[in-house]
């Protein structure tokens, strides 16, 4: 929506002579930076720096509209066929996560490290698509690469 | 005092830093001027054609220190041709043939060359620091000469330059006896780094505090680096865009764990999201933190890092934090001084829910009570939100607000923003720098004029509606130092009321506005101790000359006039005619 205000009046003033062969480009002042072909060649607004300019045209991935500070991820328990989810941005690290998961599924469930026959073992997916014993990656690393868990059997590992 | 040896008054002086002091003290009487004069060692020129180099060095004989500016701010813009001027090289020419004992020169949107910086390092024995901010017009060549012949260079700091990359090996040239190094930014420069070099470099050098490299510098070279350099306190990071390996992102975590001194940090242009995942270990160390380059983060990992930053006092970012990613910043960031938010979408290209509103300023100015500098692009504002953020933050030194769409009103009431920055004038009363925006009328600037008595900087686009706008601010801001206008209607009426007011200030910067070569030119007339220059990047010099008065009327695209003790200047491009 285009606002007229008497600025944009002002600068058409008849009795001013505006010889065409002559530089000064009047026509600038009646639109707006962002719509007007010759200020988009000017580059002068908005009034950023060159370097955040050429920053920000060199963007590859486009920002999406991912507000949520939250990582609602699905976890199963092996033989159970209705799973949960979890918010996995509410744990501090693996230990909180295994207390949480312990208590939730009602059994003992650890890390690949320490196995046993008598506890279940937490494993999940990764961006790759590949199942991973949790545990072994730095836990903001973790975060990052997650994308479902799953509790399984002891054997199976 | 006048029965004190010289000695004594001159050992009183030594602690008196503020170029405004000294500038006082040297007022007081003959004598001391003389020693004010002669023990003065650093010098803060705004304007390096306010004055010339060798009255420079007549006056202030034991300089060490020198700060020069050149071109003017909306530079930074595209508002200014290249080739304008702000040449140093007359400076160090000067300064070399005097013999001053040069230790440290900062400089500002100057011209430098390759010359120019060969010179400087091979004429001032005791050399220490070379700030460069905004600079262009030298290459890699002349970095490599500073870095062979100063021998007790400490700090080589580059900001925002434009440097052409020789590719060469500049970093190379560092003596292997140069250990003094405390600063070392070059994260403008585009090319390849040695490594290696590098590495040598910050390896030896066990007073490196600040070091802040380029995109050229990959993570495991980083890791190195910070491994050798855990003593650092702020570090700029290069460019990674591909997420690293376990192995690699383990290791660089364990190096960032032992700088337990980072305060902080910056870089991360072109940088995978995971890359800023590993300096979670030292996030609640910082003070300051740079994130305005990193474009490839999205909202929420900036959220995530910033929520465990609570000593941050400094942060510049990417509006793509949003309003919900402001309001954690004021929920977290209590120590919080400085904030910038800057566009990440240019071109509205993007489902435009990412960008900040009036809610993000309001939250920020409620949650954040130290706050005193703000410079915040937006989508929208409204005058209620302006009202309670000036509620909420009297202390406020700079405010700086930039709706992107220009002329646009306060959202919720199509009126204009008059009242919103009113209140702002009002209530802060220590206001030395603002720059206004959005559907603005006369009105904001007789507030602006009533009220804003200390302010020294007042950037206005396409905003007034008469002259009488301009006047109020002429009239009424008294210790007004630089005014730059473009887009705004302001002519001849306002440009001549008072002459004399450009007495007191450095510059006024007029550019698309209503004034007419015939007024710039009675303006030269009135007052020949200013230069008043007209930037026309189609014309030369002679054809301005041989107009006669018919175009007298024609309108000049970009006005620029500063007071000046030296007169017109010699090296004006043919774009450039000084009335």
């Amino acid at each position: 929506m285009e606002i007229c205000n008497s600025y944009s009046s002002s600068s058409v003033d008849s009795t001013n002579p505006s010889p065409s062969e002559y530089s000064v480009n009047l026509s600038l002042s009646l639109t707006f930076p962002s719509t007007s072909p010759q200020r988009a060649r000017k580059q002068d607004w908005p009034p950023i720096k060159p370097r955040l300019r050429d920053t920000l045209k060199g963007r590859r991935r486009l920002l999406q509209r991912d507000y949520d500070t939250c990582l609602f991820v699905k976890v199963y328990m092996e033989g159970v066929p209705i799973g949960r989810k979890l918010d996995l941005s509410t744990f501090s690290g693996y230990e909180s996560l295994l207390e949480n998961l312990s208590h939730m599924f009602n059994t003992s469930i650890i890390c690949g490290n320490h196995r046993d026959r008598k506890h279940h073992v937490l494993t999940y997916q990764d961006t790759d698509g590949d199942w991973m014993m949790v545990g072994d990656i730095p836990w903001e690393m973790f975060l990052e690469t997650v994308r479902r868990l799953k509790i399984t059997k002891p054997e199976r590992c | 005092m006048n029965y004190f040896p010289d000695e004594v008054i001159e050992h009183i002086f030594d602690f008196i830093a503020s170029h405004k002091d000294r500038n006082s003290i040297s007022l007081v009487s003959k004598s001391w001027h003389k020693i004010e004069r002669c023990s003065r060692k650093r010098v803060f020129i705004g304007n390096c054609y306010a004055i010339n180099p060798e009255r420079l060095i007549e006056r202030f004989p034991s300089l060490r220190s020198l700060t020069l500016k050149g071109k003017p701010h909306f530079a930074d813009f595209n508002l200014v041709p290249h080739e304008w001027g702000g040449f140093v090289h007359p400076w160090i020419v000067a300064l070399a043939k005097a013999r001053v004992g040069l230790e440290e020169l900062r400089l500002k949107r100057m011209v430098v060359s390759d010359e120019s910086l060969e010179l400087l390092s091979r004429s001032f024995a005791s050399f220490k620091s070379l700030v460069l901010v905004s600079c262009e017009g030298f290459t890699t060549d002349g970095l490599a000469s500073v870095a062979a012949n100063c021998r007790h260079l400490c700090e080589l700091d580059l900001q925002e330059n434009e440097i052409e990359d020789h590719r060469g090996q500049w970093l190379n040239c560092f003596p292997e006896s140069s250990t003094a190094l405390t600063s070392l930014n070059f994260s403008c420069l585009k090319g390849e780094t040695n490594l290696a070099a590098l590495e040598r470099l910050v390896a030896r050098s066990p007073n490196l505090e600040s070091l802040k490299v380029n995109r050229a510098v990959p993570l495991d070279a980083l890791t190195r680096l910070l491994s050798c350099a855990p003593q650092l306190v702020d570090l700029g990071v290069g460019s990674y865009e591909n997420e690293p390996d376990q192995e690699s992102f383990v290791k660089l975590m364990d190096a960032i764990k032992k700088c337990t001194s980072l305060r902080s940090l910056s870089g991360f242009s072109e940088v995978a999201p995971l890359c800023l995942t590993a300096f979670y270990p030292i996030c609640q160390n910082l003070t300051s933190l740079n994130l305005s380059y990193a474009a490839e983060i999205q909202g929420n990992h900036l959220i995530r890092f910033i929520q465990f930053c609570k000593r941050l006092q400094r942060l510049w970012i990417l509006d793509s934090i949003g309003d919900k990613g402001l309001e954690v910043v004021a929920s977290t960031c209590k120590e919080l001084q400085e904030l910038r938010v800057f566009p990440s979408d240019l071109h509205d290209e993007e489902d435009n829910d990412t960008a900040v509103t009036e809610i993000g300023l309001v939250a920020i100015s409620a949650g954040c009570p130290k706050l005193h500098s703000i410079l915040y692009f937006c989508k929208q504002m409204t005058n209620a939100a302006l009202i309670t953020v000036a509620k909420n933050c009297p202390n406020f030194i700079r405010f700086r607000l930039c709706i992107l769409e220009p002329n646009k009103p306060d959202h919720t009431t199509s009126q204009s923003l008059d009242e919103g920055f009113g209140a702002i004038v009002q209530a802060c009363k220590g206001l030395r720098r603002l720059s206004v925006s959005g559907l603005l009328t006369d009105k904001v600037f007789l507030y602006i004029g009533m009220y804003a008595e200390q302010l020294e900087m007042l950037s206005i686009a396409f905003a007034g509606d008469t002259d009488k706008g301009m006047l109020y601010v002429l009239n009424g801001c008294k210790k007004m130092r630089k005014l730059e206008i473009r887009d705004s209607p302001f002519g001849n009426a306002a440009l001549l009321a008072d002459v004399d007011k450009y007495r007191t200030m450095r510059s006024l910067w007029m550019s698309s506005c209503e004034v007419t070569l015939g007024g710039c030119k009675r303006l030269a007339r009135n007052a020949p101790w200013l230069n008043v220059e007209i930037i026309n990047e189609n014309e030369n010099n002679d054809l301005m000359m041989e107009r006669n008065e018919e175009d007298e009327r024609e309108k000049v695209d970009r006005l620029y006039l500063y007071r000046t003790v030296v007169g017109a200047r010699k090296d004006a491009p043919p774009c450039v005619t000084i009335l």
